[in-house]
Order: structure tokens, then C-alpha cells, then sequence
């Protein structure tokens, strides 16, 4: 089973299945994972699914598309591997993938 | 207090609930924040919490049911603790059960990923300059006037030109929708309960759009239909003609009467609460709070609907499968619980708003809240740089404080069915 290990604001790791199809917001909040608000549902229109990314399978990503860095922009807390969850589609390629969510902005 | 105001109320249609949905969930919430209703088998959910938990578990709720509502019974005898296969082997039974709105699982998914770049900043920002020069247009002729209907002569046809410019609907096509839809009966109708849905205006646009996606097929544009043609579901299938024409339709109809309710409720709070127009007008950068907490205290949907389909719960209360839930939307957006003992006030810059639930949270969270958010900014701006001052008509409303209004006859929608402004020029 391929997986991505997400840790939670609380610093608890959760490993996931990855579903391919779904995005990597998704696969956290299905998960019952609540600290992602994703207020706008996953059209790329808040940075309210902020996470971080690590790890070999992080180069395996798709590119941020400039909309995704002009809101990751307007958070506090952007670093260079800092993405949106909702613009990151789950495939078996992602397996390993390690993701910590974001402070609150 | 009397026997009589124990009576419960009947949410999907009686009038005076119409004219202040708020009085009713409040005369509910005592009742705990998921309750059964005596008028109809199914729960009202009144707490932001318990909201949010139904909106965040697509797995046990489905969509099904989210525009025929929980008035009606389920059209099958529901057998065991898991009815989804009952509930898709029953979808045509549902009114809208062919738009995205009700889909469930993988196909959501999918038709969902296709929605999900319509209204990107970038291209609500490639949409700005057309938005804000009709808005302008449109503004600069009533403000001549010096008076207004704002619902039908600004709020109407601002959204569906928008609307349609962002999608490449003809021009020539855009007043014949806009009539339609104006002739059409509300979503979730008070007035018409064995059929408080009619999808007759969508079937109509829907041989329109068929010619439009074809002909994009054949010669693709710059516009969303175009886009719509091109592209391909995750897995990399192309969607199917029918599955197209359903959402194209349901993109160009769903926001309309949303957005332009949100305008109508956001224009009777800048006029009504005492002192707002002067401090939106002195600091525009407030108009996005202002909206944000209108649309907390006043959004344009009331209500959604789920059904159980697993044997679940929703905070404590124990949910059997086949279950109707009622998601006041509007009630979450004011419990005391999440927003405090002012939560049905009006507050400017509120701790949170941004959390507010009027657009839905989770899987099914509106699309297209971005493009309501900025359409309706910009044409507040518009009236803002063309008046000096803007009034409500004491002839038709009354006065402040006593005011009286119209409201969308829906037990889905809020907004008002008419406002009548004064407007001062610059």
C-alpha cells in the first residue's frame, strides 16, 4: 500500500493511503484530520490547506502553478516547501511523501 | 408562556418562517443543536459544530437529496445499515440528481476536478476590467435616474453578463437565459411544495449549451466553455457531452440568483446599520469584512440537505441510514456556541468570519464563492465612486427599524425578491 505520513499540528503522524485521484487535501481531511480548514473546497482560491513537503517523493510533485504561489504569498508562514494540499493530486508516486500542516495564519 | 408557541413550525413552508428563517432557528436551537423535527421525518442540524461534521463526511451523508430537500421521504424502503447502492439505484427519482451539486463519491471527484480551475484568481483577474466597466455601466444609468429597483435593473443582469462573459455564452443568448430565469419558479419554492424544484429552465438552457460546447470543440476559444471541452478528468478519461452540458448549465444558472441576493442583503446592511456606508466608503478596504460578515449573518443559501446513507451519528445523536438532514447553514453561521452571545449581530472585522459556513465547507463547498466574493466587490465600489449617498426607499420599504421587505419565496435561498434605492449622485 502506498502511503504519505502527515503530521498534524499536534505533531501526531498519521500514515494515509494514497487514492489516486483524490487530492492530498482531501486524503487529509477524509481522514478526519480537522486542521486543515480548506475553506474554499479546493479550488485554489485561499491558502487555508497550507502544508509543508519532504522527502525523495517530493520531487515527484507537479509544479505550483502561479496562482498557488500568489496565494501561498499571503501567508505568514510560506517556506520553499511549502505548498497548497489541494493542488497536489495523489498518484503512487507520491508513496513516502512526508507532509506537516502548516501553522494557522 | 401558551400551548400555542410549542407548535412547531413548518420550515418548508409556512410564510412567517419565510420572512425571518432566523426567528425559527432560534425558537429551535433549544432543542439541541441536532434535532428532530415533528412536521417531517428528518433532523435539523442548528449548531456550527454539528454543521460542519455533516458537511465533512461525504463518506456517511450523501448529496443526493441537497436540492430536493429533506421534505420528502425517501422513494425506496430503505434494508440495512448502508443504503448507498439503494440511494444510486434511485438517483433519477431526485430532482437535480444529474448535476454536480448532488453527486457522491468518484464521480463527484471527477466532475468536481473539472470545476476546480473555473475561478482561479488569475482568471477572475483577466475577468476584473470587463466586470468593473459594466458594473460601471450599469451603476452610472440608475445613479442618472437617482433611484433604483436594484434586484432587477442592476443585481440581475450584472451576474448573468458576468457570468456569461466568463463562460462565452453569446451575447445574443444572454437576455433570452435571463428572462428565463426570471420567469422561472425558485429553487426550493414555499409555494410550490409537492414540487418545490423545477428543472424546466435548466433543460432549456441545456440545448443551448449543447450547440455552444460543440462548436467550441470545433473551434476552442479563450473561455471556460472552451476550457470545459479540453479537458480531462484525473485518471485522464475525457467527460462525456451530457456530463458537460449538465455542469456548464448548472455553473451558469447556479450563481446568479446566489450572487445577486448576496448583493441586494449586502446593500440593506451598508444602508441599514447605522454608520457602516460612511466607514466603507472612507476605507474601501473594508468592503471584503463587510461581505464576509453579511454573508455570516445573511448568506444566500439557508439551508442545505443531506441524507444518511450508513448508519452514523452527528455529535451524539445517532443518525440511522436513510436519514433526511436539514444544514441550516444559516442557523451554524449564528450559534452562540461558535460566535459568541453577539452572534446575531452585525460586527465589522468579527474574530474568525472567514470560517463562516455560507458557502458550505467540505467536497460540495460553492465554486464559485470566489467569483461572488469579487463581482459583487466590484459593483459595491461602483456605487460607492458614483454616489455621495445611497437610501433605502422609505415609499416602498418604511423606515429603519420598521422596515418591510420581500424575500425569495425559497426554502433554500435568502435574499430579497426586491429593494428600492434612492441614490444621490456625486
Amino acid at each position: 500500500m502506498s502511503t504519505v505520513v502527515v503530521t498534524d499540528r499536534k505533531c501526531v503522524e498519521q500514515a494515509l493511503e494514497i487514492r489516486p485521484g483524490l487530492t492530498l487535501m482531501q486524503t487529509i481531511t477524509d481522514a478526519g484530520i480537522t486542521d486543515l480548514l480548506a475553506l474554499c473546497g479546493g479550488v485554489c482560491s485561499c491558502a487555508t490547506c497550507h502544508v509543508y513537503v519532504e522527502g525523495s517523493a517530493a520531487s515527484a510533485l507537479a509544479p505550483m502553478s502561479e496562482d498557488e504561489s500568489c496565494l501561498l504569498d499571503g501567508s505568514g508562514h510560506r517556506r520553499s516547501n511549502s505548498r497548497l494540499s489541494c493542488q497536489i493530486r495523489m498518484s503512487p508516486a507520491l508513496d513516502g511523501l512526508r507532509v506537516t500542516i502548516a501553522p494557522e495564519d | 408562556m401558551t400551548a400555542q408557541a410549542f407548535t412547531e413550525r413548518d420550515y418548508f413552508t409556512d410564510p412567517a418562517v419565510l420572512l425571518d428563517p432566523y426567528g425559527y432557528f432560534e425558537e429551535m436551537r433549544p432543542r439541541g443543536p441536532v434535532c428532530q423535527l415533528q412536521t417531517h421525518d428528518c433532523l435539523l442540524v442548528t449548531g456550527y459544530e454539528e454543521c460542519l461534521e455533516v458537511l465533512r463526511n461525504p463518506i456517511d451523508f450523501s448529496s443526493l437529496n441537497s436540492l430536493a430537500s429533506s421534505a420528502f421521504p425517501l422513494p425506496f424502503k430503505p434494508e440495512g445499515s448502508d443504503i448507498s447502492a439503494q440511494l444510486e439505484a434511485h438517483r433519477d427519482r431526485y430532482v437535480g440528481g444529474n448535476l454536480v451539486v448532488t453527486y457522491d463519491d468518484e464521480r463527484h471527484n471527477n466532475v468536481r476536478y473539472l470545476v476546480s480551475r473555473m475561478f482561479t484568481p488569475s482568471r477572475l483577474k483577466a475577468n476584473e476590467a470587463f466586470m468593473r466597466d459594466y458594473a460601471g455601466q450599469l451603476v452610472g444609468k440608475v445613479v442618472a435616474k437617482g433611484r433604483c429597483e436594484l434586484v432587477t435593473e442592476v443585481a440581475t443582469p450584472y451576474v448573468t453578463m458576468v457570468i456569461a462573459d466568463l463562460l462565452g455564452v453569446p451575447p445574443e443568448d444572454r437576455v433570452l437565459f435571463e428572462q428565463q430565469i426570471a420567469q422561472g419558479q425558485t429553487v426550493g419554492s414555499i409555494e410550490n411544495p409537492d414540487s418545490p424544484t423545477d428543472m424546466s429552465v435548466l433543460e432549456f438552457m441545456g440545448g443551448h449549451f449543447a450547440r455552444y460546447l460543440q462548436a467550441r470543440a470545433e473551434n476552442p476559444g479563450h473561455d471556460l466553455l472552451s476550457e470545459l471541452v479540453t479537458i480531462a478528468y484525473p485518471d485522464g478519461c475525457r467527460p462525456d457531452l451530457i456530463e458537460l452540458i449538465s455542469l456548464a448549465v448548472f455553473m451558469f444558472a447556479a450563481g446568479q440568483d446566489t450572487s445577486a441576493k448576496l448583493l441586494g442583503n449586502s446593500m440593506r446592511y451598508i444602508v441599514d446599520t447605522p454608520g457602516l456606508q460612511q466607514q466603507l466608503r472612507d476605507d474601501r478596504q473594508l468592503i471584503p469584512w463587510m461581505l464576509e460578515e453579511v454573508l455570516r449573518l445573511e448568506g444566500s443559501t439557508k439551508a442545505t440537505h443531506r441524507v444518511a446513507r450508513r448508519d452514523t451519528h452527528i455529535g451524539n445523536v445517532k443518525v440511522p441510514a436513510g436519514k433526511a438532514v436539514i444544514v441550516a447553514l444559516a442557523a451554524g453561521n449564528r450559534d452562540p456556541r461558535r460566535w459568541g452571545e453577539d452572534a446575531s449581530e452585525f460586527k465589522l472585522k468579527r474574530p474568525g468570519i472567514r470560517e463562516h459556513i455560507a458557502f458550505g465547507r467540505g467536497a460540495h463547498t460553492c465554486a464559485g464563492a470566489p467569483l461572488a466574493r469579487a463581482e459583487v466587490a466590484t459593483i459595491l465600489n461602483s456605487f460607492f465612486d458614483l454616489t455621495s449617498d445611497i437610501a433605502i426607499s422609505e415609499a416602498t420599504h418604511g423606515k429603519r427599524g420598521a422596515r418591510r421587505y420581500q424575500f425569495e419565496p425559497s426554502f433554500i435561498i435568502r435574499g430579497l425578491d426586491n429593494l428600492h434605492l434612492e441614490l444621490q449622485g456625486r
